[in-house]
């Protein structure tokens, strides 16, 4: 990394070692329908008067669930019944819908920069048990990994996960599927500013005068 | 004597002008120059701005004389002082009373008739780049039509674009449609306000918006940026954007257009970029726009640009690669020399901060000049004649009317007509199609006995929402396997044995299907209505959330555990006409994956799709059947019966209702200046006639436009014979008219200030009290929500 700031942070190498997270499937029917019903849902909250666009972000996500820590790993028929999930789950979910609309989905990660009041915050809020209420034959599986979060939040920078969309002459598309933006390859400062990016792309993207290869690190 | 720039269009509220944001882009390229802010309301707050070396308040425009006004304008360039016009409809006041000078920085006449909204024409030509990475490839027009078509055009239109449009006036403001009344009243009020009929409506594009503005001179291009906007305003005005250099293919285009127009002054192209990259244009203002400020402060400082070409005065700038602004709201005192308006007394306002005669700042209208002798003058089409069949009809029968009125009347010729066309459509299709098409009458909608007969006679089904419909529909002859049992309340009246054995039934609820299961008799086939996430309705089981959907597939398994195991159905109902049959579309695409997928899962093959009624009769016409039948098939090959309930399509049409004139009421042209409109100000114009029926007769009288017809009474001629019922012939008399376009309205004869019958229409001049008035589309639930009111 380019940015000082950013290998100062203690958890800089786990950051970015990190695989992007994916969602379990017990391939068994619990997984099985729940996963029917997200894609259901996802199908239904794309109906728009305006049924000529090709590409619908799933803005509907941080309607459906809050976005908050949850334990990892995570599968299907236990994330449909809960309230908050955090952003692995969210891209997770967001490759999910682009890829019933027809899309190449891939996961990307990001680093960005915020102030140390700002992750102070986030910090608290990770040392809370997860809200998420559990339903019965799931407690006692989940004990031991109530508490296992990745340590995402560093003094100025913060791991964070992605959805990149694959389009037409390689292009690359970057939705922050926990928020519902499109970030752009415009140079950005401040609160949130990209720093770096990785994708998971099996083939080169560009984005803006950048290229990404499977995997590496790009300083922004 | 120091050359002054004149800047017009001063007021920085929540809606702001151009004018403070161009004064502070020239104060910052040029410390020295002399600044005069001019506008014609003592409230334009702009003016108390430190950068204004000079306030002018005008008399509001209303009270400008025109002549006065231009030989001033006139005197000053002369002198060599510059005009910079900051308003739409001030270039376009300039344009017409003014004309060109050297020093006005205004586009001219010809310039703003090619970039006039919606159809912005200049863009027509607009060249299209070769390069597939090309930033602006092209423009394209949002569908629009004029607001003074007839309104069954309108409302046709506002369903065609699922109610998701924009009434915009030819210069400023547009306001959400959602529904016809909301419709009704925004026209009503952009009439009102900007005194022109000139309105139009746009559909809505979804998408980022983002503008382009320029400055030029005399067609020569001096300088444009890009501006995103990333921040609005609830008024979707800019409040924080990004601003970035033109890329090479735009600018030459954008140089282009502006030579081929000879522009001068500002200009700003606004469009929006849609989700799949397409930029669909929105208007072209004549003028800088009120963030250009932003613009400056990113190092593309646009007014200096113009001045500093005119002036030839030196200006530095370089762009910054990608540069961001934002608005902030900060107080400053107030000048002397301006000060405030008093407020007016506020004991006659609706809200403390009234912002057209109250303390929250004029409203923006009241800036800007009166163009309505500007505006071209009305053209309003006829509405085209009804279909010949059912004229005739209306027409024959309304010759020998004699009956009391209100009175609601048959057209039976054209009901079969219309159920005939429906079976022959469907027999057509079945005749090759899969699934096979079943129609379900629905019974609410119009249970006459000649109605139900007419859907017998085509082989539909009835589809019933009660016991009592049941019963109904069961003594005029249908049999059970011909009824289909919907809704929430479909035991009602509770009995201990309600009917259940029928072709088809569908739950409203889980707990219900739970307890059809137990029933004594089970219908054929036993469904479940499905309310999609996203559709909001009140009705059937929902899917948004996952123990709902858990729920479900729980009493699927339940379905699987009966001996005699009815056919499993799915149910998705939405009226396309208040949704919108685009938006329909996508939604029975969902519908059918929900389908599908509990299908899957369940193990259980659905045999029975009913996609409801709600269409509007020429949606019905539209709908392609062979297309509908197909997706379905598709996503769902073991489905056997394909079930479509209409009932307001076939049969909205099929009554009318007859009425008489109580009063007629005249509007004289008082408000007459010319000379021939003072000559012709004895001819009295009917304003509003009050009829014999009301709301109670014609419930949905503002929910859509109604065919109007105009029948003297009495005044039959005797070798006129009477025309035979069926006979393609209207007959070629004056007295038989349709209601064409106009500003007069039918209002009802009771005392409830919503019952208004008609709307936007002209009304005959010789009508005389007693003559009737004949309201078609007068049949379905027009029928069967009426009501007994005011009989006494």
């Amino acid at each position: 990394m380019a940015l000082d700031v950013v290998k100062k942070e203690s958890s800089f190498q786990a950051w970015v070692e990190h695989p992007a997270s994916h969602i379990v499937h017990h391939d068994a029917r619990c997984c099985e329908e729940a996963r029917m019903w997200f894609l259901g849902y996802a199908r239904s909250m794309q109906i728009s008067a305006l049924s000529r666009y090709e590409l619908r972000a799933p803005t509907w996500l941080s309607q459906l669930f809050t976005w908050g820590p949850s334990a990892w790993p995570i599968a299907w028929c236990e994330l449909v019944k809960m309230k908050t999930l955090d952003c692995g789950v969210f891209a997770a979910l967001a490759r999910e819908a682009f890829t019933a609309q027809g899309f190449e989905a891939h996961p990307a990660q990001a680093l960005l920069s915020f102030n140390p009041t700002c992750t102070t915050h986030w910090k608290g809020l990770w040392k809370k048990p997860p809200k998420n209420p559990l339903p019965e034959p799931l407690k006692d599986q989940k004990k031991e990994k109530t508490h296992a979060t990745f340590p995402w939040i560093g003094n100025e920078v913060v791991y964070h996960e992605l959805c990149v969309l694959e389009m037409e002459g390689n292009q690359a598309k970057f939705y922050d599927s926990t928020w519902g933006n499109w970030f752009t390859p415009d140079q950005e400062t401040g609160f949130g500013a990209l720093l770096a990016l990785r994708t998971e792309c099996p083939r080169l993207l560009h984005w803006g005068d950048k290229i990404f290869s499977y995997g590496e690190w790009i300083d922004l | 004597m120091k050359k002054k720039i004149y800047i017009t269009g001063m007021h920085s509220g929540q809606n702001p002008s151009s004018g403070l944001g161009i004064a502070r882009c020239l104060r910052r390229a040029f410390p020295d120059v002399t600044l005069v802010g001019v506008d014609h309301t003592h409230g334009s707050s702009g003016l108390h701005d430190s950068i204004i070396n000079e306030e002018l308040l005008l008399p509001q425009w209303s009270q400008i004389q025109d002549d006065e006004h231009a030989a001033f304008i006139r005197a000053r360039l002369e002198e060599g002082h510059l005009w910079i016009a900051a308003l739409d409809m001030e270039v376009y006041w300039l344009s017409k009373h003014f004309g060109t000078h050297p020093h006005l920085l205004a586009p001219n006449k010809e310039a703003l008739e090619f970039t006039a909204k919606p159809a912005v024409k200049i863009l027509e030509n607009w060249p299209v780049s070769s390069s597939a990475a090309g930033e602006f490839a092209e423009f394209q027009v949002p569908d629009y039509i004029s607001a003074n078509l007839p309104d069954a055009e309108i409302h046709s239109f506002l369903r065609t674009h699922c109610w998701q449009c924009w009434l915009k006036s030819p210069y400023h403001d547009a306001l959400r449609i959602s529904s016809w009344s909301v419709f009704e009243r925004a026209r009503a009020y952009l009439k009102s306000n900007w005194k022109t009929s000139n309105l139009f409506l746009q559909r809505n594009v979804i998408g980022n918006e983002e503008t382009i503005s320029f400055a030029a001179h005399q067609g020569q291009l001096l300088g444009a940026v890009h501006l995103e906007k990333l921040q609005l305003t609830p008024e979707g005005k800019t409040w924080a954007g990004r601003v970035k250099p033109l890329d090479e293919s735009m600018s030459q285009n954008l140089g282009q257009m502006v030579q081929q127009l000879g522009w001068t002054g500002g200009g700003e192209l606004e469009f929006v970029r849609d989700p799949d990259g397409r930029k669909w244009i929105i208007e072209c203002n004549p003028r800088f726009p009120a963030w250009i400020y932003g613009s400056a402060l990113m190092g593309a400082n646009l007014p200096g640009k113009l001045i500093s070409h005119l002036w030839k005065l030196p200006l530095l700038e370089a762009i910054k690669p990608s540069a961001t602004f934002t608005r902030v709201v900060y107080e400053i005192p107030t000048k002397d020399a301006v000060g405030l308006p008093r407020p007016k007394d506020p004991s006659t306002f609706t809200w403390a901060t009234d912002g057209k005669h109250g303390k929250g700042g004029p409203s923006f209208s009241a800036l800007l000049p009166n163009l309505e002798e500007q505006s071209t003058s009305e053209v309003v089409p006829l509405l085209p004649l009804p279909p010949a069949n059912l004229a005739a009809e209306i027409s024959s029968i309304a010759l020998f009317f004699s009956e009391e009125t209100p009175s609601r009347i048959s057209l039976p010729l054209w009901t079969q007509q219309i159920f005939e066309t429906l079976h022959q459509k469907v027999q057509t299709y079945c005749a090759t199609g899969k699934p096979r098409i079943q129609i379900g009458y629905s019974v609410k909608t119009s249970p006459t006995d000649h109605h139900l007969q007419a859907a017998k006679n085509c082989g539909f089904y009835a589809e019933c929402i009660t016991q009592k419909e049941v019963q109904r529909a069961l003594n005029f002859g249908f049999a059970p396997h011909q009824i289909i049992l919907n809704g929430p309340g479909k035991f009602w009246p509770l009995t201990d044995n309600p009917i259940t054995g029928v072709q088809l039934l569908f739950c409203d609820s889980l707990e219900e299907f739970s307890r059809v299961l137990k029933a004594k008799e089970q219908p054929k086939t036993l469904g479940l209505r499905i309310q999609l996430p996203q559709i909001h309705s009140r009705f059937g089981n929902t899917l948004s959330n996952y123990q709902d959907f858990e729920g479900l597939l729980s009493a699927l398994q339940d379905l699987k555990r009966i001996k005699r195991q009815p056919g499993l159905a799915f149910h998705f109902h939405m009226p396309s006409w208040s949704i919108g049959l685009k938006r329909w579309i996508e939604a029975l695409e969902s519908f059918l994956y929900w389908c599908k997928g509990l299908e899957q899962l369940c193990d259980l093959p659905v045999h029975t799709i009913d996609l409801g009624g709600g269409y509007f009769p020429e949606d019905l016409e539209k709908l392609n059947l062979a297309a509908l039948g197909e997706r379905v098939h598709s996503q769902l090959p073991q489905v056997k019966t394909l079930y479509l309930e209409p009932g307001r399509s076939l049969t909205q049409e099929s009554e009318i209702l007859f009425t008489r004139i109580l009063d007629i009421r005249k509007n004289k042209n008082t408000k007459a200046n010319s000379s021939e409109a003072r000559a012709e100000s004895d001819t009295e114009v009917i304003k509003e006639i009050v009829v014999d029926a009301c709301i109670a007769e014609l419930p949905l009288a503002q929910a859509f436009p109604h065919r109007i017809f105009f029948q003297e009474a009495g005044r039959v001629p005797s070798e006129v014979a009477r025309v035979p019922l069926g006979v393609a012939h209207v007959p070629q008399r004056k007295t038989f008219a349709l209601a064409q376009p106009g500003k007069a309205r039918i209002l009802g004869r009771i005392c409830m200030e919503d019952d208004i019958l008609g709307q936007n229409i002209s009304i005959p001049p010789d009508v005389q009290i007693g003559d009737l008035v004949i309201f078609g589309d007068a049949g379905g639930y027009e029928r069967s929500m009426s009501y007994g009111f005011g009989r006494g």
